[in-house]
This record gives structure tokens, C-alpha cells and sequence, in this order.
């Protein structure tokens, strides 16, 4: 099968659910000119490139895209072509005296008070239309030639790891919630007098540098907006429209106050929240991914509700929101030229945070998480991508309107993160007790707290199940014999199971400690020779600290490894313990051949595998207690080191973008039953087709995996048939069953409901799906157990053709 | 005290079977002889085996283990002798895939009562519970009682899905330790039940009534088949009884025929005479219903498979 996937590597919203019929006019043509990217001449956001002119300037670095390795032959034509396209902006000589951060600062300010594209498109509300760039790195020669070195020593090794299908590991830009609220609240005028506070204190000339540098960039957003509101005016000036004369002048009313002042209605706080996030992905030159918003229906609300006293409707903030929803996408016309565009295969995750406990477990939904709910059904765009905090007190309201649109979306329109799950882990952590309520997940679900966290939530992903093929193997590589691990000797050797298992463990740690090391490489990088001052503005820590936002600033500062293959991993070693140590009934030579030999001539062998041995996610105490055993030994010793440059720890997840599918043909067979190419697992959840005692099962193996130590929380889908969500009595056990995931399971989830498509392919590759049931009443069959002619009936059925 | 049972399934995250999440615990053995049984390996008290023509990769490995001779590998792959077969299980045991299953297995209290607390935050959320259903659960009434007690201690709500074929006093006993009885009325002309069914309709009448006495709440469920129970003069009369003698009835389900248990029949080497019997229409359904609600009963509900159109 091949999965439609969004980045959590999950199956998407994609196109299964349209547009609302009855969208406004302007929203409606503005959807539209979105989705048009080929034929809209007049506009397309795609990324412009800025130089110095120099001629050892960069404009992009290979290492931010260094967890998307199916770009990795592309590195040196993006490099190139992006440089060869580059607008020159000269800067003046005193310019190369300054210290790197302030020449970042000083070439964003120039970029975007006198050379980013303004553009205002016919009919929107929220405007700052250019955003996608690639900015010059303003490296002096001598920088640029150690940043090189730094980037070829990473990719050395980074190349290895995906090539052997270890993993990969980046520095990667984005995933992380900007102080949004605070930007707000204050404007960049109160941002900016804030670090002039800082200044006056006995700094270190660092710190000084850095100030200066974050000053800069908050005084060019309102020349900035300032541009806005010139393009305006002069659109109305030719308007013939007169109403929409109005609204453009409006506009530019609007951009002569936001963000540089505090919003006080809510189109200026919509106002100035855009151009705040846009000028993030412009500073970063990274279209969105992970850009997130945190609890956006919390801290707009007083602005929502404010204008709704004076007299604004409901409906006009929803168009409002209309208009800014569409915003966000076209972030993916970074990429429209390869036909990636339009979202329908991949998502960057400009997360927005709905719903959620406050204090005490308070419940902190309001009216905008309704209206918000009401805009993503009726837009059925991508972005901004809709993440629903639930909790013990979430209001019924709100769990049937979540289910409601399950049931509608036949796919899954948003994901659920789990308060008390999540916020466990953040503790675990060291966030504060009284302050956790306040976190939100960036880019899927990565948690993360508000405003002064940057955790490189993607920035590692390691394949847990390569420490299996390596323990089994003398640490070598079985496609290729390369020396990956240590020799932790010929499995003929290990004669108890501890032995086995040690082995595994030690290659783990190696496989780790490796890639751990090759992400240091690139964050080093990054933090010495790649500063991002404006994003600093928006970080707290940074102005404090005088660190910038790739340099350990944020108060919170950590990098993440996310777990591949988790399942795999520990269906694996269960199947080991069981079948070779406890009943023998396969030896450890016949074990080792038949994964040598991909199974084949083994199929007796396998079979046992996949039958005969305990499996993580039916609630099965031996498998489960293997699970919490290996997440908590990885997971705590990630959490143990640090980096030497930035100081910022390491901490577990369990997210698998695709790489559970792109590192399936470089996973040599492991002892669960998995032949090579055949996909891992994905996220925290149980092996395909292996949760054959349904939701509730798989949902305690998932809760009982002590997902605390992986704080940045675990992907977690569970896919049902529509038979149940077919009346609201069947919704209802839906919302039970969300009810007790909070009490039982982990920290996000995806409900994923089964296509006519899925079942088609369960009658093609039984094995993988033999956890799909079929409910009738007083009857539940497996969907592969029954006759074909009868799994044709359900198929029609659920296709709703009979 | 009996402490064991037979049981074909424990079947966790069942959500057609009572109120809520629920996990129903499926009785071997039944008094019934249903045509329409859609869970015939529930019938026969004893363990059978069943083969999986799916899972099976033709290792041979069960004929050579199956000390009894029953079982034989031909072009239609493993052949079972029923007559041989005592259903010992040494061939699932070996079955390197899983495609012998033995169905039925001896369950102790305890690690029945283990199995069905797992799911207790999920019964808690959606008020649910644990069904126990078979088969007829009554047959093996001692181990039932046993059972509905410990999930009384543990708190857990207890359905009562049963046929109502079962001796009075046993009856009465099961329903005051269940929380809510599911029963089925299939047929309320005697003559046609004992011939769809096997056994008379009065005990079973009898069985619905003491429940209304107990003030027991109920829901009654009829399987609509075709050519057998589908009158609307039978839904009539079963809806008349509801309406007069059940005020205790929360909830009437007509359930439509369905055909997803011919495989299991295959693998049984038992006859299904409604193989070819098609579908009820919704349409069809929803006039039922408007039968049952015209004679006065509430809450009709339709739950399963049907086909849209006429």
C-alpha cells in the first residue's frame, strides 16, 4: 500500500473531503487562486534568493535539509541554482565589520524593507503575500570556509547513516511555537524596548552583538508593514469597487499600526499575527515546516472578543479566519515547481493548537476553538494544520463536534493530543508543574512549551530496528558487510537471552551515540555560523541569555531523536526471547539463516514469527514490558548528554515521517516475521496488522510503554472501520473511546477511518492486516479470515454501493 | 466451585453488544439450534477445530502430529475427519501459522476476570461493561454466576445475553446478578420457533416475563431472515408481547440477516441453509420498525447489514 502521508507519517487528510458549498464569494476565489498555482502568473510565492554578491556567499545550507534524504543528490543543484538566481543587494563597506549576527540582521532588514516582493491579491483581508526566500548566509570568507568544513564533516557521515538506513539527523529551522502572544500584547515597538532594557546591563560584547542585532530586526517589521500600507493605498487609489475601496484603505490603516503596535481589534491582531509568522519562514528561508502557532483560538480570544462587542458578527470573523487560513499554504509554493504544491502529498505542519486544560485542569475551550472548528471543516485546506488538546475535562460540546467531523471527514481532519499524557512527559523533562498546562505540540505533535522552546523536534531520526540486524550480525550491515556497530560477537554465542539482549542494547547505545554526534556536527554549525536574530526577538531566553535561537537561547533548548521502528524493534526481541530461549522452538542458527536468507526457504520459520510469538499492541504484558524496558534504556540515555556548543540536551519522541516506509528496503528481515522492504512500524504504534485485539488493546500497550521518558510525545494511529461511527450512538463510543485514551493510552493520536481502498488491499496482503474486524451486530469477524465473496460484499458496502 | 469454562472468544472493544465499550465473553455450547446461527461454532458444547485455508502454507506439520488420524492433506488443502478429531489441540499447537485453530478453550475465573477488567477506564467512559453471551452462557451457568459476581466486586457493569431457554431458577438467579439482559424473541409462533430454533417458545416467553417481574431492564432483539422470521405479522406479535408484558424493555433491536458467518460454517463442515438467502433492504427494515412502533413499542432500533434500495 502505498499511504497517502502528512509528516507525522500518517495517513492524510489529502482530498477526501471538499470545500463547504457555501463559502463566501471572496473566500471562495482566494481558495481557488491557491490552488491554481500553474496558471496564476501574477503571483507565486516561490523562494527568491538574496546575495550579497560576493562571491563565496551561500544562500541555503544543506544541513537544515538534512532530514529529507531523497533530496540528498539534489543539494548541489538547489545550492547553485538558488545562488545563480540570486538578487544581489549590495551592502555598504562598514557592513563586513560587524559581527555576524548584526549582518544577518542588517540584510533580512534590507530584504525586507526594500526588496521582498509586495503584494496584495485581489479581494484578501490579511495581506503579506512574498515570504518564501533564501536569504545570504553573510558569512565573512573565512566563516563560510569553516561552516563548509563543519557541513561536509556532517554529511559524511549523514550519508552513511541513510544510505545503511540508520537514520538521519539535520539542523533543522521551523518546528518551534514563536511568543505570538507576547509579540501581540506588546508589538515589536514594546519588543524592541524591552531589549534596549536588556542593553542597558553589564553584557558581555556577545551579548551586546546579539542585541543589537534582534534591535534591528524588530525596527525594519514596521518598514516593513509600512510597505503594505503604501501598496494599499495605492490599490484604492484605482479601486473602482467602492467597498472594497474601503476595506483597502482599511488595510493600510491597519499596517501604518500592526505589528509595530499592539492589534486591538481582531482583523489587526489577525494582521499582525501574520505578518509576525511570515517574516519567521522569510528570516529562517524555511517555508513553514513545523512554524507552529500554539493555542491560537487562547490568545486571540480577547482580541475576538473584543471586536465582537463593538459590533463585528460572527460570520465576518469567520471570513476573516477564512482569509487567513489560505495564508499559510502557500508556503508550499517553495516547492510548486516540482509538483509537490498544493499539499496534497506532504504537510509542514504550521500546527495551531485547539482546545486544552488550563491551570488545575480547568477546561479552556471558548467560542473561537468552535469557530476555528467550523472554518478547517469548511476550508479543507492543508495548512494551518489543526491539532485538538484533550483532556479528562474537555466538554462534551467539544468531543461531539471532534467526533462529528471524524465521522464526516472519512479520514482524519485533525490530530488529538493528550493533556495529561503529554504533560507527564514535559515534567519528566523538567518543565514546572504549574506552568505545563500551557504547552502545545509544533509541526504534528511534537510537545513543546509556548514561546521560549526550541527541542529540533525532527532534527534526529534513529531506526531502532537496525540495533536488531546488528546484534544479530556482529554489527555489520547485512546488505552490504560495513562495520556499523560493535562486535558484539556471533549470535551462535549468546546462549541465554540476557546475552542476546545485551548485544542489542550495546548496539542501540552505538547506533546513538553516533548519530547523536553527527546532529552535533550540524548544530554546531548552525549555532556559530547561521543566526536567526529576528526569530530571537520571538524566543524568550534569547534576549536574556544573549544567545540567538540556534544557539541554546530559548529557555527550553533541547534536540529531539525520534524513535523509528519502535514495534518492529520490540516485536523482535520478543520473538527472540520467546521462540530461540524459552519454548525452542527455533534455534538461534536456523534464525540467523533464515533472516540472512530474507526468509526465503525459511517460511516455516517466519510464520512462527508472526504466530506464534507475543506482539506490542494486544495488551500483552511480556511484549509490553519489553516495550517500556527498551523505550525508557534509549530514551534515558539520550536524555543523559548534551552538546558541547549549545548545551542543549537530547530527549526521546516517536515520530516516523515516512522513513518507516523509506528505510524498510535497507532493514534486513528481522526475527517479528518483517522481510526486507516490508515497512516498519510507524510512530509508538503496534507492527501493521499486528493489533488483533483491537483499539482498546492497542491503546493500553501504547499507554503502558512509559512514554514519559520520550517527552516530545508519540504518533500513535488507530484506524477504524466507518461502520462505527455510522449513528451517534456508535459516535458516542467513539468519544468514550477518545475519553479513555486519556486515561490509558499515550500522548497524540490519529483516528484513521478504513477506505474501501484499505480493505481491497487487505484481501491482496492478508498478513498485514490481520487486525481488521468487521462489526455487525453480536457478530465481529477479521476482515481476512472471511471469503472472499463476502469481503467483496463488505467492500461494496463500505464503498456505499450497495 | 466450578472455576473453569468453556469459551470460543473473548472479544475486547465490542461495541454491538449492550451499552458502551464493552468486552463480551462468548459461552461455548447452546440449547439452540438456529438455521440462521451466525455463530455456529458456539453451538457444540466441546472444542472443534477449524482450519484456515488462508493462513495455511502446506507444511504437513499437523498430520504428522494428529495422533488420532483425523487429519489429511489433499489438492483442497487439510481435510479434518470430525469423527476422528477429539479436538485435543496438539495439531493447532504445532501449526507453525496459526491455521488450525482449536475453538473453545477451558478459561479459569481468574484469568477470565484479568482479561475483562483490562478494559475498565473504557467501560467507565462510555458505560460499558462486560457481556457475557455464547452460545447459551446459562449452560454453564455455575462458572456464569461465579463470574457475574466477581465482576459485580469489581464493579463492572454485566450484560446478560441469553436466549431465555434456560431452567427458571437459574434464570432468576442469573438476571439478579446482571445489570441489563439482552434476550432474543425470534419467532412468536410456537410451531415455526421450535422448527427454526429447535426448542418450543414458551420457556423462553416465560423467561422474558420474570425479567419484567424482576424489574430487570431489557432489550429484546430479533434477527429479521428472510423467509423466516421477516413477517410483519411475526414482528407484530413479538412488538405486542414487548408492549404488554416487557415494561421493563429499554430498547428493541430488529437486526437484520446477515451472511458473514458462511465461511465459519465452511470451516465447520456444517450446512447453512441460508447461504443464498439475499440481504434485507433498509427500506424493507424501516417498515418493521414502523410495524413495531405502530403496535406501541419504543426505541426501535435497526443494527446491521442491509442493502439500500428496494
Amino acid at each position: 500500500m502505498e499511504p497517502k502521508n502528512n509528516n507525522c507519517g500518517c495517513d492524510s487528510v489529502s482530498t477526501i473531503w471538499g470545500a463547504a458549498d457555501n463559502l463566501p464569494d471572496r473566500v471562495k476565489k482566494l481558495r481557488e487562486e491557491y490552488f491554481s498555482f500553474n496558471t496564476r502568473e501574477h503571483f507565486r510565492n516561490e523562494a527568491t534568493a538574496f546575495s550579497t554578491g560576493e562571491p563565496w556567499d551561500s544562500v541555503w545550507s544543506s544541513s537544515n535539509w538534512g532530514i529529507n534524504p531523497e533530496i540528498y543528490t539534489f543539494f548541489t543543484a538547489i545550492e547553485d541554482s538558488l545562488l545563480a538566481g540570486a538578487k544581489i543587494v549590495k551592502m555598504p563597506g562598514e557592513f563586513w565589520n560587524e559581527p555576524l549576527p548584526v549582518r544577518r540582521a542588517r540584510f533580512f532588514s534590507q530584504v525586507i524593507q526594500k526588496h521582498l516582493p509586495v503584494q496584495i491579491l485581489d479581494g484578501e483581508m490579511i495581506v503579506g503575500a512574498q515570504f518564501n526566500t533564501a536569504l545570504s548566509k553573510t558569512r565573512t570568507q573565512k566563516e563560510e570556509r569553516r561552516f563548509k568544513k563543519l557541513q561536509d564533516e556532517w554529511f559524511e557521515k549523514a550519508k552513511v547513516h541513510n544510505e545503511l538506513g540508520v537514520g538521519n539527523s539535520g539542523a533543522v529551522p521551523g518546528h518551534l511555537i514563536p511568543n505570538y502572544k507576547k509579540a501581540l500584547e506588546l508589538g515589536f515597538k514594546g519588543l524592541s524596548g524591552l531589549i534596549r532594557e536588556e542593553m542597558k546591563g553589564r553584557n558581555s560584547a556577545r551579548k551586546r552583538d546579539q542585541l543589537r542585532a534582534m534591535l534591528e530586526c524588530c525596527e525594519a517589521v514596521q518598514g516593513f508593514a509600512e510597505r503594505y500600507a503604501v501598496e494599499a493605498e495605492k490599490l484604492a487609489g484605482g479601486e473602482k469597487d467602492p467597498s472594497r475601496r474601503i476595506e483597502l484603505l482599511e488595510i493600510a490603516r491597519i499596517c501604518r499600526k500592526v505589528p509595530w503596535n499592539p492589534p486591538d481589534t481582531f482583523h489587526e491582531a489577525l494582521q499582525a499575527l501574520w505578518f509576525t509568522h511570515m517574516l519567521v519562514m522569510a528570516a529562517e528561508s524555511y517555508p513553514g515546516p513545523g512554524v507552529s502557532y500554539g493555542r491560537i483560538d487562547q490568545y486571540l480570544y480577547k482580541y475576538y472578543e473584543k471586536s465582537l462587542s463593538q459590533g463585528m458578527t460572527r460570520g465576518q470573523a469567520e471570513e476573516l479566519l477564512m482569509c487567513y487560513w489560505i495564508k499559510g499554504n502557500y508556503a508550499y509554493d517553495y516547492i510548486g515547481r516540482i509538483g509537490n504544491n498544493q499539499g496534497i502529498n506532504s504537510g509542514f505542519g504550521q500546527l495551531v493548537t485547539l482546545g486544552g486544560c488550563g491551570p488545575e485542569g480547568r477546561d479552556m475551550t471558548n467560542d473561537l476553538t468552535y469557530l476555528m472548528l467550523d472554518v478547517i471543516e469548511s476550508m479543507n485546506m492543508l495548512e494551518p494544520k489543526p491539532n485538538v488538546r484533550i483532556h479528562r475535562n474537555t466538554p462534551p460540546e467539544l468531543m461531539k463536534r471532534v467526533c462529528d467531523m471524524l465521522a464526516k471527514a472519512q479520514g482524519a481532519p485533525f490530530l488529538l493530543n493528550f493533556d495529561e499524557a503529554s504533560m507527564r512527559g514535559l515534567v519528566w523533562q523538567g518543565v514546572d508543574e504549574k506552568d505545563v498546562w500551557d504547552y502545545a505540540p509544533v509541526g504534528c505533535l511534537e510537545n513543546t512549551m509556548q514561546g521560549n522552546d526550541r527541542s529540533g523536534t525532527v532534527d534526529v531520526n534513529l531506526n531502532l530496528a537496525k540495533a536488531v540486524e546488528l546484534a544479530l550480525n556482529e554489527g555489520r550491515d547485512v546488505a552490504t558487510g560495513r562495520q556499523l556497530g560493535p562486535r558484539t560477537g556471533k549470535p551462535g554465542g549468546f546462549d541465554t537471552f540476557e546475552k542476546f539482549y545485551t548485544a542489542f542494547n550495546r548496539q542501540l547505545d552505538a547506533l546513538l551515540d553516533d548519530i547523536v554526534g553527527t546532529v552535533e556536527i550540524a548544530d554546531t554549525a548552525r549555532a556559530k555560523y547561521e543566526p536567526v536574530p529576528y526569530l530571537s526577538v520571538l524566543v524568550d531566553g534569547c534576549m536574556e541569555s544573549g544567545r540567538d535561537v540556534t544557539a541554546g537561547g530559548p529557555v527550553n533548548s533541547y534536540i529531539t531523536v525520534e524513535g523509528i521502528a519502535f514495534a518492529t524493534a520490540v516485536d523482535s526481541v520478543a520473538a527472540v526471547k520467546k521462540l530461540v530461549y524459552e519454548d525452542k522452538r527455533i534455534s538461534m542458527a536456523e534464525l540467523v539463516e533464515a533472516l540472512k536468507s530474507n526468509f526465503e526457504g525459511h517460511e516455516k520459520t517466519r510464520q512462527m514469527l508472526l504466530h506464534r510469538a507475543p506482539k506490542y499492541g494486544t495488551d500483552n504484558d511480556v511484549a509490553d514490558g519489553l516495550a517500556k524496558e527498551i523505550n525508557t534504556r534509549w530514551t534515558g540515555r539520550a536524555f543523559r548528554r548534551k552538546t558541547g556548543v549549545t548545551g542543549r540536551r537530547f530527549r526521546g519522541g516517536y515520530l516516523s515521517w515516512n522513513y518507516w516506509i523509506s528505510y524498510a528496503p535497507s532493514t534486513a528481515a528481522t526475527p517479528d516475521g518483517r522481510t526486507r522492504g516490508t515497512f516498519l512500524s510507524n510512530g509508538i504504534g503496534p507492527v501493521n496488522g499486528m493489533d488483533i485485539k483491537g483499539p482498546t488493546a492497542n491503546i493500553r500497550s501504547v499507554g503502558k510503554a512509559g512514554l514519559e521518558t520520550a517527552p516530545n510525545g508519540a504518533s500513535h494511529t488507530v484506524s477504524l472501520s466507518p461502520s462505527l461511527l455510522r449513528d451517534p450512538e456508535h459516535i458516542d463510543k467513539l468519544a468514550a473511546m477518545l475519553r479513555g485514551y486519556c486515561e490509558q493510552g499515550g500522548t497524540a493520536l490519529q483516528i484513521n477511518i478504513l477506505d474501501p481502498e484499505t480493505l481491497r488491499q487487505a484481501q491482496k496482503n492478508p498478513e498485514e492486516y490481520r487486525n481488521l474486524l468487521v462489526r455487525v451486530t453480536g457478530y465481529n469477524a477479521y476482515f481476512v479470515n472471511l471469503g472472499r465473496e463476502i469481503q467483496d460484499e463488505i467492500i461494496a458496502r463500505e464503498a456505499g454501493t450497495i | 466451585m466450578i472455576d473453569k469454562a468453556v469459551i470460543f472468544n473473548v472479544q475486547r472493544f465490542s461495541t454491538e453488544d449492550g451499552p458502551g465499550i464493552r468486552t463480551t465473553v462468548f459461552f461455548k455450547g447452546c440449547p439452540l439450534k438456529c438455521t440462521w446461527c451466525h455463530n455456529p461454532e458456539g453451538i457444540a458444547r466441546k472444542p472443534q477445530l477449524m482450519w484456515y485455508d488462508v493462513r495455511c502454507i502446506g507444511c504437513g506439520d499437523c498430520v504428522v502430529t494428529c495422533r488420532h488420524g483425523a487429519l489429511s492433506a489433499g489438492e483442497s488443502g487439510i481435510s479434518i475427519d470430525r469423527e476422528k478429531c477429539e479436538a485435543c489441540g496438539a495439531c493447532a499447537d504445532v501449526c507453525p501459522a496459526g491455521a488450525l485453530d482449536l475453538i473453545g478453550r477451558t478459561w479459569s475465573l481468574e484469568e477470565l476476570m484479568d482479561e475483562v477488567s483490562r478494559d475498565a477506564s473504557f467501560y467507565k467512559t462510555s458505560g460499558g461493561g462486560v457481556t457475557l453471551s455464547g452460545g447459551e452462557v446459562l449452560l454453564q451457568h455455575e462458572f456464569a454466576m461465579n463470574f457475574m459476581k466477581e465482576c459485580r466486586k469489581a464493579g463492572l457493569h454485566i450484560a446478560l445475553d441469553t436466549s431465555g431457554y434456560v431452567s427458571g431458577g437459574i434464570f432468576e438467579e442469573a438476571i439478579g446478578l446482571a445489570d441489563i439482559i439482552l434476550v432474543d424473541l425470534k419467532h412468536f409462533d410456537a410451531e415455526k420457533h421450535l422448527e427454526y430454533t429447535g426448542v418450543p417458545l414458551e420457556p423462553i416467553l416465560k423467561s422474558a416475563k420474570m425479567t419484567a417481574d424482576a424489574g430487570r431492564p431489557v432489550w429484546v432483539r430479533t434477527p429479521v431472515i428472510p423467509g423466516a422470521t421477516d413477517s410483519d405479522d411475526n414482528i407484530r406479535a413479538i412488538s405486542r408481547f414487548i408492549a404488554g408484558e416487557l415494561p421493563n424493555c429499554e430498547r428493541y433491536d430488529i437486526l437484520p440477516y446477515s451472511n458473514l458467518c458462511i465461511s465459519k460454517y465452511e470451516r465447520l463442515g456444517m450446512e447453512f441453509i441460508h447461504a443464498d438467502t439475499p440481504l434485507v433492504t433498509q427500506q424493507r427494515m424501516e417498515e418493521l420498525k414502523a410495524v413495531a412502533e405502530s403496535e406501541g413499542v419504543v426505541n426501535v432500533v435497526i443494527q446491521g447489514l442491509t442493502v439500500r434500495g428496494v
